[in-house]
Parts: C-alpha cells; sequence; structure tokens
C-alpha cells in the first residue's frame, strides 16, 4: 500500500484511496461496504424486540417429531404429512402442466423441468449405459420429491403460523406444515423404498442366488464368519445413513431458521434461507445420487454380462428416447 | 445443575471437528485438482458431491445424538 502511495501513476485500474488511516488505504467501495454493514447492523439492533425476562427461557419452540393435527380413524394426521402433501400437489401438477403443455422448444418453466432430468438423465446413462431407462425414473422421482419436500420448509408460514393442539396433556402450538424432510418418517421411508431398490436391482441384475452368494459368502470363502457380519451391517447402515442425513440437514437447518429468526430480526434469516435453498438441493441430489451409487455397487457383480450386447446405435435411439420422455 | 445442554452442545461441538477437517481436506484436493485440469469439473462434480455427503454424514450422526440428548 505504501510504495502505492509513492508511485500513483503505477496501478490505473485500481480505485484512488479516498483517506487512509495509518497504513490502510480507505477504497470508496471499502467505505460504501463499511457504511451499508453499519447500516444494516443498525437497523438490525433497532428493529430487534426487547428480551422480555419471561420469555427468554423458551426461545424457539423445537418438536423432533411431527405433531398431530387431528385423527383420521385411527390415523392420527401430522403436520408433515400436509407438507407431503403439498410437495405432491406441486409435483403431480407440474408433470400435468408438462405433460399437456410441452414443445419441442422448451420454453422458461418447461427448460426448468427439464434440467433435472437432463443433468441426472446424463449421470445415469454414464454408470447404466445398457439399463438406464429402468433406473432413470426412480432416482429422479425420489430426486424431485426430495427438493420439493425440502423446499416447503422455505415457504413463508411454514413452521410459523400453527394451531393449538393438546400433546401429552399440556397446551401446545403445533405449526400447520412441517416440511416433509424434517420428519424422520419421511427420509426413513426413502430409505427404504431406496434400500428395495437397490436389494431388488442386485438380484435382477445377479439372479437370486448370484447375490445371496455375493451378501453372504466372502471372496476367500474362509473368510465368510468374519466379512459377512461386516457386510450385513453396511448393507443395512445405508437406510439409516440415508435416512438420517436427509433428516438432520433439513431439521437442522428449520432450527438455523427459527434460531436466526428469533436472535436476529431484518436482513440476517434472509441470508440463511438462501443458504437453505442450497442445502436442500444438494441434499436431493446426494440421497439420488448415494441410492444411484446403491444400485450401481448392487449391479456391478461379477456376473453382469447378460445385457451388454448393445451397441453404440442403441445408445443413440436411447438418447432419442429421453428426448421423447422429456417433451 | 442439570448437565444435558452441555452434553448435547459437546455431542455437536466435538463431532464437528472431524467432518471439518475431513470437508477441507477434500474440498482443497478438489480445488487442486480442478486448477490443474478445469476441464474435469465434470467428471468431478458427482464424486465431489458424494464424497462431500458421506464425510458430512458423521457431522449429521453428531447433530441427531446431540438432538437426541436434548430432545428425549
Amino acid at each position: 500500500m505504501s510504495d502505492e502511495a509513492a508511485e500513483p501513476g503505477q496501478h490505473p485500474t485500481q480505485s484512488k484511496p479516498l483517506f487512509q488511516i495509518g497504513p490502510v488505504a480507505v477504497s470508496k467501495m471499502l467505505a460504501a461496504a463499511v457504511v451499508v454493514l453499519a447500516g444494516l447492523l443498525a437497523l438490525a439492533v433497532w428493529l430487534t424486540p426487547a428480551e422480555s425476562e419471561e420469555h427468554s427461557e423458551s426461545l424457539i419452540h423445537v418438536a423432533i417429531k411431527g405433531e398431530a393435527l387431528f385423527h383420521l380413524g385411527p390415523i392420527a394426521v401430522t403436520n408433515s404429512m400436509i407438507g407431503t402433501l403439498i410437495a405432491t400437489v406441486v409435483l403431480a401438477s407440474l408433470a400435468f402442466w408438462a405433460s399437456r403443455n410441452s414443445a419441442v422448444v422448451p420454453g422458461r418453466l418447461q427448460g426448468f423441468l427439464e434440467f433435472p432430468l437432463d443433468f441426472l438423465g446424463g449421470v445415469i446413462k454414464a454408470q447404466h449405459p445398457t439399463r438406464w431407462r429402468a433406473i432413470l425414473p426412480a432416482i429422479i422421482t425420489i430426486f424431485l420429491l426430495v427438493l420439493v419436500a425440502n423446499y416447503v420448509g422455505l415457504l413463508p408460514g411454514v413452521g410459523t403460523i400453527g394451531v393449538n393442539v393438546v400433546e401429552d396433556g399440556h397446551e401446545a402450538v403445533a405449526p400447520l406444515i412441517r416440511p416433509a424432510s424434517a420428519d424422520l418418517n419421511f427420509t426413513l421411508a426413502l430409505a427404504l423404498i431406496a434400500f428395495v431398490l437397490f436389494v431388488s436391482w442386485g438380484i435382477r441384475a445377479n439372479g437370486l442366488r448370484g447375490y445371496l452368494k455375493e451378501t453372504f459368502v466372502a471372496n476367500p470363502p474362509y473368510m465368510t464368519p468374519l466379512m459377512t457380519p461386516i457386510h450385513i451391517v453396511s448393507e443395512l447402515s445405508r437406510i439409516i445413513s440415508l435416512s438420517m442425513r436427509l433428516f438432520g440437514n433439513i431439521f437442522a437447518g428449520e432450527i438455523l431458521l427459527a434460531v436466526m429468526l428469533a436472535l436476529t430480526f431484518a436482513v440476517v434469516p434472509a441470508l440463511f434461507l438462501g443458504l437453505e435453498a442450497i442445502f436442500g438441493a444438494v441434499q436431493a441430489l446426494v440421497f439420488a445420487l448415494l441410492t444411484l451409487t446403491y444400485i450401481t455397487l448392487a449391479t456391478a457383480g461379477h456376473g453382469g454380462g447378460h445385457d451388454e450386447p448393445h451397441d453404440t446405435h442403441a445408445h443413440d435411439a436411447d438418447d432419442v428416447a429421453l428426448r421423447a420422455a422429456a417433451h | 445443575m442439570d448437565l444435558t445442554p452441555l452434553a448435547a452442545g459437546l455431542a455437536i461441538g466435538l463431532g464437528a471437528l472431524g467432518p471439518g477437517i475431513g470437508l477441507g481436506l477434500g474440498v482443497s484436493k478438489a480445488m487442486e485438482a480442478l486448477g490443474r485440469n478445469p476441464e474435469a469439473s465434470g467428471a468431478l462434480f458427482v464424486p465431489y458431491v458424494l464424497g462431500l455427503a458421506l464425510t458430512e454424514a458423521v457431522a449429521i450422526y453428531a447433530l441427531v445424538i446431540g438432538l437426541l440428548i436434548l430432545f428425549t
């Protein structure tokens, strides 16, 4: 900085320092950024409600499971079921719209809807050149459902508008809508579906005998007593890790948003909404990609040579079919 | 004195240490690879995201344990 001051003509592109505080040259941009940040901070401090003593104990209300809103016969309808319903309705209406109003040259919404299909379709095709057509619908359904279920939590009013319910004897406010992925029931159900999917793909690719041999007999057979329990545990722990990852991320995101709303007021929670939007997409992608990876691992057994004789010509035909399915 | 909140805080705090270091290592290596060969970004993306997700899962386990300590 000091030699810049000594030779002012050296850096014509750099903005001229306004003034100097000791050795630091303060440029216009830096000064503007400081002023804007200080203004936002002052606004947030000014808008933050004064802390009252009796409410400071329970700043936010956190429920680890979905609260039952009402009972439909023996089934308790929880707020996360409402969230799942919203996600399903959004997806179904989008699918309905896309099936009616699709053009060869995609418009804005259609292009937006085709993007995950194109991207995930490419990934699936790269890993399963022969049977991607059977795997693709399940993976993309999982991706879209998780994505929309995550994004339900970012809608205004979700988690903040509630009704009074009686739970465990005392009255509490239950949010009317809870994002489905913030409920372990939803993520566990999805993980079980994924488990059935990759086990059935393993059986389909290697045959029942091949799959059982792959799972229960280690490669040098004398290692079986040691390896088989480890293998079974690792297969089953996939259910736990899949469901816990999604649940933990989205639930923690909800708590983060609630805490930020309680601690700060004006602008800060909006930043975390943006962060949660990224996390929601990443977690949906991760769930879908992990399911795909488990399917790949299950089908990759040594006997998987039956449906290989497709050539590049068949791939071209598949590509055309993917385009047709997208349109 | 109720030490339950301390236990929950320690669970997630200590549990985030390892995954934090691991995520940093993974991202730094990925960025290094990307800097050496920017064309590989397409091929890198899926393994990168999967690796980050698997590393981050450890922190999520700690988070779930913390939540269980706090709320059950």
